[in-house]
Formats: C-alpha cells, sequence, structure tokens
C-alpha cells in the first residue's frame, strides 16, 4: 500500500557521518550530481519505508546558516523554499557545543526536525556522557543517539522521523532568546516583516536583518526599502549599546544558549592519556615527520592510482581492440566502417581507456582522504606555500593530481571552499603537465636533447603555472578566503559509503564526458575520411608554420592531441614515417613543438571535466586561452632560442 | 601586584602567542570594509569575544596556527590570527 512521497533532508556540520547515514538509507538508490549552477555535490536517493516512498537530500555539510558558503546559501535556500518534510540534523556528540550553534538556526527556521546524535562512540571514547532525555527536553526536539559508522540507531532514526510526519510537531521547543534588547528590537522588526509575505520566517528573517545578512537584506529591500532602513537603526543602536558588531552579538548569544544546553547535558572526564586519534593528529601535523609523511602518502596515492589506471588502461584496451575484427566484419572496411570503428567506438575506448580506470581509484582515494581528515592535515601543512598564488593549502591536492591526469584533478577542485577558488585551483591545474604530456616531453626532449632539457621544461612549466596563478588570483574578482578550517578528528573511513560513493561519482562522469569525447573522436574521423587534413595543414600553417617554425604536418598531430594528448607524439611517428624525430626535427623545433604541446589545450576529458564542474562558459574560456597562451609562448621561445643559439 | 595585572591584560594578536599558551578573545578587526565574511565564519565556529583559545601549535614557515576553541581544533591562516586579538590568560 502506497501512502505517498516524502522528503527529508540531512543538515549538519562537514565531518559528522552525514553522508554515512545518507548511505544506510539509501543504499544503493542514489543519485550524485551538482546544485544547478554549483559546484556543489548534490546527493539525492529514495528509499521506501512503511508505505511511504521517501527522498532523502543530503544537504552539504555547514557550519552555520549565514552566506559565508555557498554551501550555507543552498542549504538554507533549500530547506526554506522547497521546505521537505522534515529535516534530520545530524549532530557530532563529540562537539555538542558547535553543532548545537547550528542546531539552534535549524530551529529558527520553524520546520519540523529530529536530531541524530551521531558519532556517540567518538564522544564516549573523549569521555563525554550525554543525557540525551535530557537534551531532549531542553530542546523540544526528538533526540535518537546514533553510531552512523556501525549502523546503530539508523532504524530508530528512520521511525521517529516518520512519527513526526505524521503525528505533526508540537511546537513546545524552544527558541534562542536573546537579551532583552535584542530581543525588543527582534519583536518589533518581526511585526513590520510578517506583513511582507517573506518566504523566511518573519522572526528568523528579523534577525538575520540584523546581523546584516546580505541575501535577505537585499531581496527585503526589493519588497521595501524602509524595513531594511530600520534593521539598519536598530542594529546601530544595539551596537552603541554592547560596542561589538551587531552580528557578533547575536552570535554570541547564539553561542551562549548552545553552551548552556551542553553544559547541562553533558558531563565530561577527559582521559588521562591522549587518545590515538590525537597522537595521530600530532604526528601528521609535526613540522618534520608531518611534512616526510605527507610526501609517503601523496606518492602512494600517486602510485596506486597510476599502477592501477596503468594496469586497467591496458587491460581494457586490449580487449577492446580484440573486438576489431568483429566490426570490420559486420561494418565492412570501407567508410561505413571506419566510421562505426574509428569514429564512435574508438571514442569510446578511449573514454573507457584514459578516463575510467584512473577517476575510479581517485575517487575512492579522494574520499578516504577527505572523510579521515587528512586532506585538512594537509592543507594545515601546505598553506604557506599555496599562499603565494592566492590559494590556500588544499590546493595542493589538485596539483599534485594534475601530474597523474588532469581530469581527477580538475574535479577535486571541490574540495576548495569558494566558487571563485575552485576555478582558480583548476585553472591552474589544467596548466600541470599530466602522465601523457611527460610521454611528449620525455620521448621528444628528454630522448633526443638530453635529460636536462626536459628537467627545465618542467622548471620552467611551473614558473609559469606560478605566474599565471599569481595573474588570475589578481584578476579573478573577489577576496581571498583567508584559511579557517577545522581539522576534525580522525576517523575511519567507512569502506561502503566510499565505494558506492566512488560509484556514483564515476556514473556521473560518465554522463558527462562520455558524449563529448566520442563527439571529439567523430569529428576527427570524419577530418580523415574526407581527407580533410591538407586543407587544415594550409590553414594552420601561418600558425605552424610562420609563427611557430614547425613542420606543417605537426597542425594534424596537435588536432589529435586534443583527444589524447599522447597521440601528438604517436600521431607524429605516423604522419612522419619515423621514431628518430632528430631526423626530422631540429632540437629548437622540438623544444617548442613540447611546450605548445605541454600548454595549447587541455585535452577532451579535461575539457569534459571542466564543463561538469563551471559550465559551459568558463570551460571555453579556459581552453582558448590556453590555445593562445600556447602558442604565442611556442613562438617567442622559437625567436629567443634562435638568437641564443645563433 | 595591580600593576602587573595591567600589563598582563594588553592586548595582543593571536600570532603574538607562544605554542600552548592561551588566551581570551577581546576582539575581532574587521579592516578591509564590511568584509562580514571572515569574521561571520570565526564566530559561527565559536571564536566569539569571551571565549578561551589554546594556541597549540603553528605550522613551519610562517604557517597556519593551530588553535583549540570549545573542544574543536582549527587551522587558522596568519591573516586570519592577526586580526584575532586576545588577552594573555595566565596558564
Amino acid at each position: 500500500m502506497s501512502k505517498g512521497r516524502l522528503t527529508i533532508a540531512l543538515a549538519g556540520n562537514a565531518n559528522v557521518g552525514k553522508s554515512v547515514i545518507f548511505n544506510h538509507l539509501t543504499g544503493l538508490h542514489q543519485h550524485i550530481g551538482n546544485w544547478p549552477g554549483k559546484t556543489v555535490e548534490r546527493a539525492e536517493g529514495t528509499l521506501h519505508f512503511k508505505g511511504y516512498t521517501i527522498d532523502i537530500i543530503d544537504l552539504p555539510g555547514i557550519y552555520s546558516l549565514s552566506t559565508y558558503s555557498i554551501e550555507e546559501l543552498i542549504s538554507r535556500k533549500y530547506i526554506v523554499v522547497e521546505r521537505p518534510d522534515l529535516v534530520i540534523n545530524v549532530v557530532d556528540a563529540s562537539v555538542l557545543e558547535r553543532n548545537l550553534f547550528l542546531t539552534l538556526q535549524l530551529m529558527e527556521l520553524e520546520i519540523p526536525m529530529i536530531i541524530a546524535l551521531n558519532q556517540m562512540d567518538i564522544a564516549k571514547k573523549k569521555g563525554i556522557n550525554i543525557d540525551v532525555e535530557k537534551l531532549e527536553k531542553l530542546l523540544g526536539v526528538p533526540v535518537i543517539p546514533t553510531i552512523a559508522i556501525k549502523g546503530v540507531g539508523i532504524f530508530k532514526l528512520l521511525e521517529k522521523a516518520i512519527e513526526i510526519i505524521e503525528k505533526g510537531q508540537n511546537a513546545r521547543r524552544i527558541r534562542v532568546e536573546y537579551g532583552k534588547e535584542v530581543e525588543e528590537r527582534i519583536a518589533k522588526l518581526t511585526k513590520i516583516v510578517e506583513g511582507t509575505q517573506f518566504f523566511y520566517p518573519s522572526r528568523y528573517t528579523a534577525i538575520k536583518l540584523l546581523e546584516g545578512d546580505e541575501e535577505i537584506e537585499r531581496m527585503i529591500k526589493k519588497m521595501d526599502p524602509k524595513i531594511t532602513e530600520m534593521a539598519k537603526k536598530l542594529a546601530n543602536e544595539l551596537e552603541n549599546i554592547h560596542g561589538h558588531s551587531c552580528s557578533t552579538i547575536m552570535s554570541s548569544e547564539r553561542y551562549e544558549v548552545a553552551g548552556c544546553i551542553a553544559r547541562q547535558v553533558q558531563s565530561i572526564i577527559p582521559p588521562i592519556e591522549p587518545t590515538i586519534e590525537e597522537r595521530f593528529h600530532a604526528i601528521t601535523t609535526h613540522k618534520i615527520i608531518g611534512y616526510i609523511i605527507m610526501t609517503f602518502l601523496l606518492l602512494l596515492t600517486f602510485y596506486s592510482i597510476f599502477t592501477f589506471g596503468g594496469y586497467t588502461s591496458n587491460l581494457l584496451s586490449n580487449i577492446f581492440y580484440g573486438w576489431e575484427p568483429i566490426f570490420e566484419s559486420i561494418f565492412g572496411k570501407g567508410i561505413l566502417g571506419e566510421f562505426v570503428w574509428g569514429g564512435v567506438f574508438e571514442g569510446i575506448i578511449a573514454g573507457t581507456t584514459i578516463a575510467l580506470p584512473y577517476i575510479a581509484p581517485f575517487y575512492f582515494i579522494l574520499y578516504l582522504l577527505e572523510d579521515s581528515g587528512y586532506i585538512s592535515r594537509i592543507a594545515f601543512l601546505m598553506d604557506n606555500i599555496m599562499h603565494k598564488i592566492g590559494l590556500h593549502g588544499k590546493a595542493f591536492i589538485p596539483i599534485i593530481l594534475g601530474y597523474g591526469c588532469n581530469v581527477p584533478a580538475c574535479l577535486a577542485c571541490r574540495i576548495m571552499e569558494t566558487e571563485r577558488e575552485r576555478f582558480l585551483a583548476a585553472f591552474v591545474t589544467t596548466l600541470v603537465p599530466c602522465a601523457a604530456r611527460t610521454v611528449i616531453i620525455l620521448s621528444l626532449v628528454g630522448q633526443f636533447i638530453g635529460i636536462q632539457w626536459a628537467l627545465m621544461l618542467y622548471l620552467f612549466n611551473l614558473l609559469i603555472i606560478f605566474a599565471l596563478g599569481r595573474i588570475a588570483f589578481k584578476a579573478l574578482p573577489g577576496e581571498p578566503t583567508a584559511l579557517i578550517m577545522e581539522m576534525s578528528d580522525y576517523k575511519l573511513p567507512h569502506l561502503s559509503t566510499a565505494l558506492k560513493q566512488t560509484w556514483f561519482r564515476v556514473v556521473e562522469f560518465i554522463k558527462i564526458a562520455f558524449p563529448l569525447i566520442i563527439l571529439g573522436s567523430i569529428t576527427v574521423k570524419l577530418l580523415e575520411i574526407f581527407s580533410l587534413f591538407e586543407t587544415i595543414t594550409e590553414m594552420l600553417s601561418p600558425i605552424t608554420v610562420a609563427w611557430l617554425g614547425l613542420p606543417a604536418i605537426v597542425g594534424i598531430t596537435l588536432i589529435f592531441g586534443v583527444l589524447r594528448k599522447e597521440l601528438t607524439i604517436i600521431m607524429l611517428a605516423t604522419l612522419l614515417g619515423t621514431t628518430n624525430f632528430s631526423k626530422v626535427f631540429t632540437p629548437i623545433q622540438m623544444i617548442v613543438f613540447t611546450l605548445v604541446a605541454m600548454f595549447y589545450i587541455p585535452c577532451i576529458a579535461t575539457i569534459a571535466a571542466l564543463i561538469k564542474e563551471f559550465g559551459l562558459k568558463k570551460a571555453i574560456f579556459v581552453t582558448v586561452f590556453e590555445i593562445a597562451f600556447a602558442i604565442i609562448l611556442g613562438g617567442i621561445t622559437l625567436r629567443i632560442l634562435n638568437v641564443i643559439i645563433s | 601586584m595591580e600593576k602587573r595585572r595591567e600589563i598582563e591584560k594588553k592586548e595582543v594578536p593571536l600570532t603574538a602567542l607562544r605554542d600552548g599558551e592561551k588566551g581570551t578573545i577581546t576582539s575581532i578587526e574587521v579592516s578591509y570594509g564590511r568584509c562580514l565574511g571572515f569574521e561571520k565564519r570565526l564566530m559561527d565556529l565559536g571564536l566569539i569575544p569571551g571565549t578561551e583559545v589554546i594556541v597549540v601549535k603553528s605550522a613551519p614557515f610562517k604557517g597556519p596556527l593551530e588553535v583549540s576553541v570549545k573542544g574543536s581544533r582549527f587551522a587558522l591562516g596568519r591573516g586570519v590570527a592577526r586580526r584575532i586579538f586576545v588577552v594573555k590568560n595566565n596558564v
């Protein structure tokens, strides 16, 4: 018997085990995408329970409901505009006070909610004991203790959720009572706001107006500018009384209430010996050992992604290419056969053998690094260096990954906080020479000129990254967000959650990247079938021959390189009929060619990843910029080298 | 005695505290215009005037500070820490 559809949203701080609860609830019925137009992940899933079909939305991890980050904005809007039937606030029992700060704000949104008091085991380890009944009584909201990682309390949580939705929640929950002067002004403002029919609750709107919340201020101003003026006046009065900014006052008082509740319900007997998690933290952030461990772990990450990737990639392409005769027997060797095999199917092969073997293990390891809490330690150690290009420590991860493959590196940029930082990091990342570009550098410059020249190119690349990063940092609007980051206790990641997340993210990637890769492959094949190569080399010759001083034939190889960068060198060998490049290239030509191949365009899979994360416009911008940059740089290098050598 | 306390009550930026020292936040300086963002985030995390902060350690090469506030552990970039003013607490 179906009783209809319900929506439940999960909300809570980052690192409280929300995604584990989400996975327990939804199992394999989930979908991971992005919030419309944002680089923030949106995880949705469904489950059936007691005759209901329940949609679960896992809101991004947040500390507050202000407008500091996109995540906070998204969460707040979702709750108020989409109005889920219930919000489950996942609270970390081991840091109760800070988590209650968000809880109190969620309660101000006046929505039905229950609390999952999670990580009870970690709290216990820290010697924290919580009186659940008392907490429930003080808040007036049902509280279910859970240990998500072991599945404890999840069923109860769901039962309670349904019970509340069916019965409705009685409104005897507490609300934050601010100081007398503040309450007077809230009341005054609430009354006026009530008249506007604004979609946020009136009291909440009043509070946010006093706090100077930019988004709500803007919306209210459109409806009635007199209200915002009034709010400013009232806020000023408060600032004069307290001597602090109004948002400080409100936050302090909210924390006061949170602290007061926390003190009443918890008793703490701190363990005498530091816990094993604390010891790990101390070692991994140590000023010498920390860096050694980091280097080791990153090398291990790198190594495992690329050994696994390389192995699987080989295996898969052997299998796929084994099918070629079958295709030939079906479609013949004519134009149709060429088109189906070389255009469509080779595109699929390229996607499956290049992207997938690397991004699947990458997603898995990234999840482990993130969920265990290690990423924040890397950010701590690397913050100072990354600041030089306007990014903070976390950006180190995508950049390092970029040396393997730009695709996962671009996807990793979502660990940055703001849209601006994400884009900046992704831009820098696409300049990092990936494994395929390393093939070009080593097999051309490394082999025929000397390994020291290859290393010089790497160094030069680093310089360019540094310089362009700085310029982009100055050019992009917005202020740099300084590092303010929680380093939560280390914890063991939940394996099945990690695997499921990896799977659903890979599926999402396939959906977006594959059509593009196949399309690119078809285009190149069509050019070949209609023998347009010559026309193209001629069209490109002003650039390739006149400006870059290269043989005209490289025009085609550069086009193939868009599909996969190592094709530039493979095609070169095919078209020239030799692998001894020193016969056809002068050393200067080799350097210029390598430089252009290094910078000229991210490969098509990277472009797809950029589109997925940042939208078409920004992806095109990066692509066009890098083509122009590579060509200009190549030409200038040629002229400089000519002068030096002659 | 009274005079000594006066000296100790002096406001200093959080960066002036040595590893292991504690301080109580007195104010957060918001110099660049109405940049509520960064001040707000600090407060959302519990770094509010009147709260005790423990500087656990600082990362090498003038890296971020590790601080402990209300039982949570945070990394604060130097630029942020310089704007947080505290009164040193006696250990």
